[in-house]
């Protein structure tokens, strides 16, 4: 997990340094509603830690799993923060991770777009 | 200005006499019970938490807007938060956040966690500490354990932490390794479990929405063994300087936030939140709720502020 998430800071570093979160930082943060770990490149979010995780889940807003190269992607192009566990995502504002469980979106919102990329 | 300050001395008289006076709404119950509630009764404590988690002050709130609304405090006061602190109480705060790291005991290698930290005094203390610590240990050389050190600082309002974040380039803290400024909430913490040696919360529990939550959080990241220590504004009991004390904060802190910060909301809001938090031995004993052992106090000026300090054991 350490791995992936440095290799998605390095990634999300890429387009600015407003973006790039420092190791030491990553390594210890997890997503503030299900204390998992943020973003991973590997795993697919589960539906019942995110019903019960994250107070705004809806089931019907995740109509299927987001996929792998679909979340790094949308990672790159935002640099923000990913929990797989609830399926949010949380910006990187000037540096400073804002892991406040109100500002997180719902990864669902750019799941059409994502989806046609896709080569899974 | 007086006549304000005679009114607010006498609600907070009455306050205090009908403490002991229970009535059937919870509501009513809360109101009268909130700082020094009857010690012990589930009840009670949990219609006081209800009752700080509707309260903005004196006023009453719903509990999904509190939040909003001290996020617009700390906001409006963010530039002149520094200054204020120095004016309200003639500079003691220092003093106040040094010794609350002293008691810390900061050591190479910790990774600590501030919260509600936004300007970041208690963490630039910490780090000063710990440079001194290891230039003492070491003799001067930069050891493994040292880059292992790492601050945390924690505030659920981004002007705050830009406030900070600016102070520690105009300092020179421009180690941005073993310092990080996150945006988070006290109530749910973006940290692992067991992952701090250390956690400080210096004059922020009390504008949290529900106390309870920031503490099982607090017991949550720290590790087996790490401290947990709180600063904040508490009641005073020595006689007449109560009165003096009540004069003060109802009457001078809101004028100077006005002439000072532009805000005498803002002032309004932090005098009557002070009141309305528990005393120093209800929160000591919520503090024990929350798990933490070796629960302690010490107060300062007669009890202006109080270090609560307790250990996940």
């Amino acid at each position: 997990m350490r791995r992936t998430v440095t290799l998605l800071s390095r990634h999300a570093g890429g387009g600015g340094d407003g973006r790039s979160i420092p190791q030491a930082l990553s390594d210890v943060l997890v997503c503030p509603l299900s204390k998992k770990p943020l973003s991973g490149v590997d795993s697919i979010p589960s539906l019942a830690t995110a019903h019960y995780c994250c107070p705004r889940f809806r089931p019907a807003n995740l109509a299927a799993p987001v996929r792998v190269l679909s979340r790094s992607r949308y990672c790159e192009a935002s640099g923000s923060l990913v929990s797989d566990a609830v399926g949010v995502s949380f910006p990187v504002v000037d540096g400073i991770p804002s892991l406040v469980p109100k500002d997180g979106k719902f990864l669902e919102d750019d799941q059409g777009k994502s989806e046609q990329d896709s080569k899974l | 200005m007086t006549l304000r300050a005679a009114a607010a001395a006498r609600r907070l008289a009455s306050c205090t006499r009908q403490q002991s006076v229970v009535l059937g709404s919870q509501a009513e119950a809360a109101h009268l019970l909130a700082p020094g509630m009857a010690a012990g009764s589930p009840r009670a404590a949990a219609a006081f938490l209800h009752s700080h988690a509707t309260s903005f002050g004196y006023k009453q709130v719903r509990e999904e807007e509190k939040s909003k609304l001290v996020g617009n405090v700390f906001s409006s006061v963010a530039s002149s938060y520094d200054v204020m602190n120095d004016l309200m109480s003639a500079g003691l705060h220092r003093l106040w956040k040094d010794r609350l790291v002293s008691k810390l005991s900061p050591f190479p290698g910790m990774k600590h966690l501030d919260v509600a930290g936004g300007t970041g005094d208690v963490a630039f203390r910490v780090l000063d500490s710990i440079k001194s610590v290891s230039r003492r240990a070491v003799g001067g050389a930069i050891s493994d354990i040292e880059e292992d050190t790492h601050i945390y600082v924690c505030d659920i309002n981004p002007n705050m932490l830009n406030v900070g974040k600016k102070r520690a380039s105009e300092r020179g803290y421009n180690e941005e390794k073993c310092l990080s400024w996150i945006q988070g909430d006290a109530e749910a913490l973006s940290f692992e479990d067991g992952s701090m040696d250390g956690y400080t919360i210096a004059f922020g529990i009390r504008n949290v929405t529900h106390i309870e939550k920031a503490l099982a959080e607090a017991y949550r990241v720290l590790k087996r063994g790490g401290r947990f220590l709180c600063l904040e504004l508490s009641h005073v009991d020595v006689p007449l300087f109560k009165q003096i004390y009540d004069v003060y904060s109802f009457s001078v802190i809101p004028a100077v936030g006005e002439l000072v910060a532009g805000d005498r909301q803002s002032y309004q809001y932090l005098v009557e939140s002070i009141r309305r938090f528990p005393n120093q031995e209800n929160f000591a004993q919520m503090i024990q709720e929350a798990g933490f052992e070796r629960v302690e106090y010490e107060n300062l000026v007669g009890g202006v502020v109080a270090i609560h300090s307790g250990l996940k054991l």
